[in-house]
């Protein structure tokens, strides 16, 4: 990759529709990367029945985001789900399983012990508050244990996170890390005029229908 | 020339340990922290001879929270969210642990509902505990398909769970005095449907893995444990029960409402891994015939007896309770001297006993066994680093 990264710009961008290329291999290389997340088999404590066993099963199904293939060595992952609470003494291997890892790497933090030590923040002497404290953290997501549900916002974050950062201009370059959460002040009408953008710009949908249905819907949510 | 061929039989009823005139050099292997078999950060140093293994010790602390150590700092209430994230596989079992110590030690009264209650919520959990160990005991032996069938029983454990407690998982639901909230109207309806799709389901299951030759040449004969090793070593629950010791607090010291239940208690002959396979196979089933019991009969009455917002006085002194979690028994010791805080809390933990019996199981086995093994004892490590 090195060798890509130095060179590759300087010999394309003279050439006539280089930069139009590279781009295009940018495009392609973050497209495939985000979607073939390889997540290493990493829990420490309940999360990872939420985080690793319920979204690899049958209902939630974490083969449809394209990141199933669970890896036992870190060598061969590339997505590091901490899904439990790290310990003083877990917290330098945990720094060895990222250190092993191949970049480019991604890390998610999973519920509230890896995002601030969650339940275990006050009068515990061991727990690590916070697994940023050693390793950097891409995507943190909220719960204690998080739903599957808010696992796969996390990881649609983390796929968005990758195919707008890294280029073979700016490698390494990242976004900063996103709470994979609703922010403050979403709306149900925000949600509902995004996903209408959404679907209108797909043109496949009768909109004037839709909109009918979900005022309807709106006022039965008012009633309730 | 002649071939020396030996029937898979003979294979399985032979000698175990190697044997081989070439002498040997006996190396260590570590196994975890982060190890895909060892379900969480449990780290075993292996003493092995070839494809033998002579010792196994478990190291301990990847996980260690100081929970125990967290209870003394505030009241009863807030310590029963803590033990949530021991054993979190029979989350409402450990709620109902301090609970019964507390409500033993301040004398707290409680009602036919609530025990009814607790008793009905603490059987699902038990299934739903039983099948993703199912799940992941084939998983640990090879195969995908039970991990699947496993979690798919067990999502709807979870939604009827979601819809009366509001978590999938962690539930901080069985409080001293009563319950948090009452159950869910649609709680009984829901059960029910849910009894009878999980019943022919646990025919399926005897039919894909149980009765499955491969399954059952596996673990037919491995990880043997004695009755006497097994008390020696503490083990509790199936891991006891395998060992043919019928020993279940459900029978011997009910609580709740099991002195008015029907139920057997399922009992192993040799104390394999496959007598701990059927142990949790026919545990299940007699979960699904108590659950049967008691759903239609779930007495009225109040399900909160003090106010939530009251102050839990123990008297001082040292009480102690335990309970059938789906691993074992759970004990809580408490000391108070007479605060609503209290002075030292400890927990006598299944998953802790039974993980020493690893070493009297694997030791003189194949290194390949030792996954079933330990897949067998079925053990949660926050549950023993606490």
């Amino acid at each position: 990759m090195g060798v890509i990264t130095d060179k590759l710009p300087g010999v394309l961008e003279p050439v006539p529709g280089g930069s139009v290329l590279l781009t295009a291999v940018d495009q392609l290389i973050n497209w495939s990367r985000s979607n073939s997340l390889w997540p290493l088999t990493f829990g420490t404590s309940c999360c990872a029945i939420e985080v690793m066993m319920a979204t690899g099963a049958a209902r939630h199904d974490l083969a449809r985001f394209g990141a199933e293939v669970a890896r036992p060595s870190p060598r061969q992952a590339d997505l590091l789900v901490i899904a439990g609470t790290i310990v003083k003494r877990m917290a330098p291997r945990l720094r060895t399983l990222y250190e092993q890892m191949a970049e480019p790497r991604y890390v998610m933090a999973t519920g509230s012990c890896a995002i601030c030590g969650g339940p275990f923040m006050y009068h515990s002497y061991t727990t690590v508050r916070g697994a940023d404290e050693i390793i950097p953290v891409d995507v943190y997501v909220p719960g204690c244990p998080p739903r599957p549900e808010a696992f796969f916002y996390g990881l649609l974050t983390l796929q968005k996170m990758i195919k707008e950062g890294e280029s073979i201009r700016h490698p390494g370059e990242r976004r900063r890390p996103v709470l994979a959460a609703l922010p403050e002040g979403m709306t149900l009408d925000d949600i509902r005029k995004e996903m209408q953008d959404l679907l209108s710009h797909d043109a496949n949908v009768n909109m004037a229908a839709a909109v009918a249905e979900g005022a309807r819907y709106s006022s039965e949510l008012k009633d309730f | 020339m002649s071939v020396h061929v030996s029937t898979l039989q003979a294979r399985i009823s032979g000698e175990s340990t190697a044997s081989s005139p070439l002498s040997t050099e006996e190396y260590f292997v570590n196994m975890g922290p982060q190890h895909p078999s060892t379900h969480g950060v449990l780290r075993l140093v292996l003493r092995l001879d070839g494809e033998t293994v002579r010792e196994v010790v478990p190291v301990l602390g990847y996980i260690h929270r100081g929970i125990e150590k967290m209870g003394e700092h505030g009241n009863y209430r807030q310590f029963v969210h803590l033990v949530d994230r021991m054993d979190y596989l029979s989350a409402l079992a450990n709620n109902w642990a301090v609970t019964m110590v507390v409500e033993k030690a301040a004398k707290m009264e409680t009602t036919e509902r609530i025990q009814a209650i607790r008793t009905l919520v603490c059987e699902l959990q038990r299934i739903q505990s039983h099948l993703l160990w199912w799940g992941v005991f084939g998983m640990d032996l090879g195969g995908f398909t039970p991990f699947f069938y496993g979690l798919r029983e067990r999502e709807q454990i979870c939604d009827i769970f979601e819809k009366t407690i509001g978590a999938r998982l962690t539930m901080n639901y069985i409080q001293p005095g009563g319950v948090m909230f009452d159950i869910h109207p649609e709680f009984v309806k829901d059960v029910k449907a849910f009894i009878s799709y999980l019943k022919p389901k646990l025919v399926e299951y005897d039919a894909l893995v149980t009765d499955n030759v491969i399954i059952q040449e596996r673990i037919r004969g491995i990880g043997k444990l004695s009755a006497e090793r097994a008390i020696a070593l503490g083990a509790t629950g199936p891991v006891l029960r395998a060992s043919g010791v019928a020993h279940d607090l459900r029978k011997s010291e009910p609580y709740g409402v099991y002195s008015q239940l029907d139920f057997d208690v399922p009992v192993g002959k040799d104390g394999d891994c496959w007598d701990r396979y059927w142990v949790r196979m026919e545990e299940m089933r007699q979960s699904v015939r108590m659950i049967e019991q008691l759903i239609d009969n779930i007495p009225e009455g109040k399900t909160f007896m003090v106010k939530p917002a009251a102050k839990i006085k123990v008297p001082a002194g040292v009480h102690y309770s335990h309970l059938e979690t789906a691993r074992g028994i759970l004990g809580v010791l408490l000391v108070s001297d007479g605060k609503e805080a209290p002075y030292r809390i400890h927990c006598r933990t299944p998953n802790f006993n039974n993980l020493w019996c690893i070493g009297e199981m694997a030791t003189g086995g194949r290194m390949g066994d030792l996954v079933a093994m330990l897949s067998s004892i079925d053990i949660v490590v926050p549950d023993i680093d606490r």
